[in-house]
């Protein structure tokens, strides 16, 4: 016999009612602990893009000799040019551009030592497609002629690297800690409500309910609270990227700023965590009622 | 209508409750089932609605091998079985109609079957006017008159009643025992497990009485002990209450004829006042059959 959705729909809105003490318990148990499962995942995603905005950032440079010529600059260029694994197109910096930036970064010390914009290096920047896909690059390149010197920050990179990879994991890790707890807590709050109910399912059997009957309104209950619970913590992601994504905007640079995300990445979050409510709490009713069926 | 061959049943701490038991009970016979408590009559009713397995034998119901039963067809053997126990178990939060109507729509009936079928039974309880409180603002004659019109409202062909008066006082059982008279006289097989002496031997039907889970004796138009024994007596000088009259008028409302033809005055159907009775339990056991 099918379940009529109204019998469905009627005795989950009663139910829900009835017993809203336990619909709110339920709900906040949902809403904080997928909140903080959101939040992992979140920053997760943050760390990754961190890491992605970093990798662009990493430049190896191939320092030619301020006596090169074209020639030798321009072999370097078209070489550099057809590398698989560096981003295209390279960079080319002239004389004054790299004076210029050596007294930026090191002030008036390169004036000191009397170098002239014409001994300064003219440099190729490339951007590798991964970091350390720039020890490659090194190796292509060093001894070549016209070439002074090939430099990466390698040791930053492999530092870098792990950290962000750490970082990712701990984030997966917490995430799934977080869900497993939140899994287990939604599920006993849900077992906690149907065994106020047990005597209600021991009738419904007793007057010939199906198995499905007793266990559709049951999991309509669950996916309700499971829906209400995630759109709150679907919420409180939101509430989180937007200050996360404030305070990266106030402070370019540091890593806050790095980990800035897209909406479309906050919205993908938010639908996994609805989506994790959504099925923690339907099939979370499923499982709870099943011990109370065997009658 | 049921039979029960060499069925006997052991829970799991070792109580044997049914030991070898064979009966049968054929269709629209009311019987009592009758012995003290850990007797075996509990065990009876809920191996009847397969809450519970034999270790041995067989049990036919409605010509049905329940025993071999596939899990997912149990509901569907229940929805001709209908139940009434001493703690009445209603659903609390449903008013007297929705819990009649309940056992309708939990087998499917469509909507316009629960508005007719359920005032009809609701009138043969005597509740019609009742049909909007909730179980906790009735009596509890009144919820155990629930749980009958929830038992009887798709017309089972069996009815089960474990202690059904055990809970009430004697001219309210005397009620509820009439009400089961007057659904068995409609064709449903009545099977009724009680401690209630006086309204066994009022009743006059058949009684089987079980010891330590085997059937010691099966009477038809039986008494609760066994006629004759000096503990059984019944005498006018222990009358219940003179209100415990016996008047299917006075309980039920007239109009609520399932079918006329079922009238409580017919041959065989308890009138008058209940008997009266004297002393303490009789003593047990000498008859057997």
């Amino acid at each position: 016999m099918p379940v009529s959705a109204e019998y469905v729909a009627r005795e989950t809105a009663s139910n829900l009612w009835r017993n809203r003490l336990m619909t709110i318990a339920a709900v906040l148990t949902v809403a904080v602990s997928l909140s903080l499962v959101g939040a992992a995942l979140l920053l997760k995603q943050g760390a990754t893009r961190a890491e992605a905005e970093w990798q662009r950032g990493t430049e190896v440079m191939v320092w030619m000799k301020p006596t090169a010529s074209t020639n030798e600059i321009g072999a370097v260029g078209k070489q550099l040019g057809a590398l698989p694994y560096v981003v295209h197109p390279c960079t080319f910096r002239n004389h004054m551009y790299d004076f210029f930036e050596a007294k930026r970064l090191v002030g008036s010390v390169w004036g000191e030592a009397g170098v002239t914009p014409k001994e300064t290096p003219t440099s190729w920047r490339c951007t590798p497609v991964h970091p350390q896909d720039a020890t490659a690059v090194i190796r292509e390149f060093g001894g070549q002629p016209g070439v002074l010197v090939v430099s990466a920050p390698l040791t930053q990179i492999r530092t870098e690297q792990h950290v962000i990879e750490i970082l990712q994991w701990v984030f997966l890790l917490v995430a799934l800690v977080l869900l497993v707890s939140a899994a287990v807590l939604i599920l006993n709050t849900i077992r906690m409500a149907i065994f106020a109910r047990r005597r209600e399912v021991s009738v419904m059997k007793l007057v010939g309910a199906t198995n499905w009957f007793i266990r559709l309104p049951f999991m309509s209950e669950g996916l309700v609270q499971g829906l209400l619970g995630s759109g709150v913590a679907a919420a409180v992601v939101y509430g989180l990227h937007v200050i996360l994504d404030r305070l990266g905007s106030s402070t370019s640079g540091s890593v806050l700023a790095q980990m800035r995300m897209t909406g479309w990445e906050v919205f993908v979050t938010d639908v996994i965590v609805v989506v994790i409510g959504v099925l923690i709490g339907t099939g979370g009713s499923a499982i709870a009622i099943s011990r109370f069926l065997d009658v | 209508m049921i039979r029960f061959k060499n069925v006997t049943k052991t829970y799991k701490n070792g109580t044997v409750a049914l030991r070898d038991v064979s009966i049968e009970i054929e269709k629209q016979e009311f019987v009592f089932l009758v012995g003290a408590s850990g007797s075996g009559k509990t065990t009876l009713i809920r191996l009847l609605l397969r809450e519970e397995l034999p270790d041995s034998g067989r049990i036919w119901e409605a010509g049905r091998d329940i025993v071999h039963l596939p899990k997912w067809r149990v509901p569907y053997l229940r929805r001709n079985i209908g139940c009434v126990f001493q703690d009445f178990r209603l659903l609390p939060n449903k008013t007297v109609f929705e819990n009649v109507a309940f056992a309708l729509e939990v087998i499917g009936r469509p909507k316009h079957v629960v508005a007719n079928q359920v005032p009809q039974v609701l009138e043969l309880v005597g509740l019609a006017k009742k049909r909007d409180n909730l179980p906790s603002e009735l009596s509890g004659g009144e919820q155990q008159r629930v749980a009958v019109a929830r038992a009887f409202v798709n017309r089972p062909l069996i009815l089960l009643a474990d202690e059904p008066t055990g809970n009430l006082d004697p001219s309210t059982s005397q009620g509820i025992m009439q009400l089961l008279d007057r659904i068995n006289r409609t064709g449903t097989t009545v099977v009724v497990a009680t401690h209630d002496e006086v309204l066994v031997n009022w009743m006059r039907r058949r009684v089987i009485e079980l010891d330590h889970g085997s059937v010691v004796r099966d009477q038809a138009r039986g008494v609760y002990g066994i006629e004759g024994a000096p503990a059984a007596t019944l005498g006018p000088a222990a009358a219940v209450s003179p209100a415990a009259t016996l008047n299917p008028a006075a309980t039920l409302n007239p109009a609520a004829t399932l079918n006329p033809a079922a009238a409580v005055t017919a041959a065989g159907a308890p009138s008058g006042r209940v008997p009266a009775v004297a002393g303490a339990r009789r003593a047990r056991g000498q008859e057997r059959g």
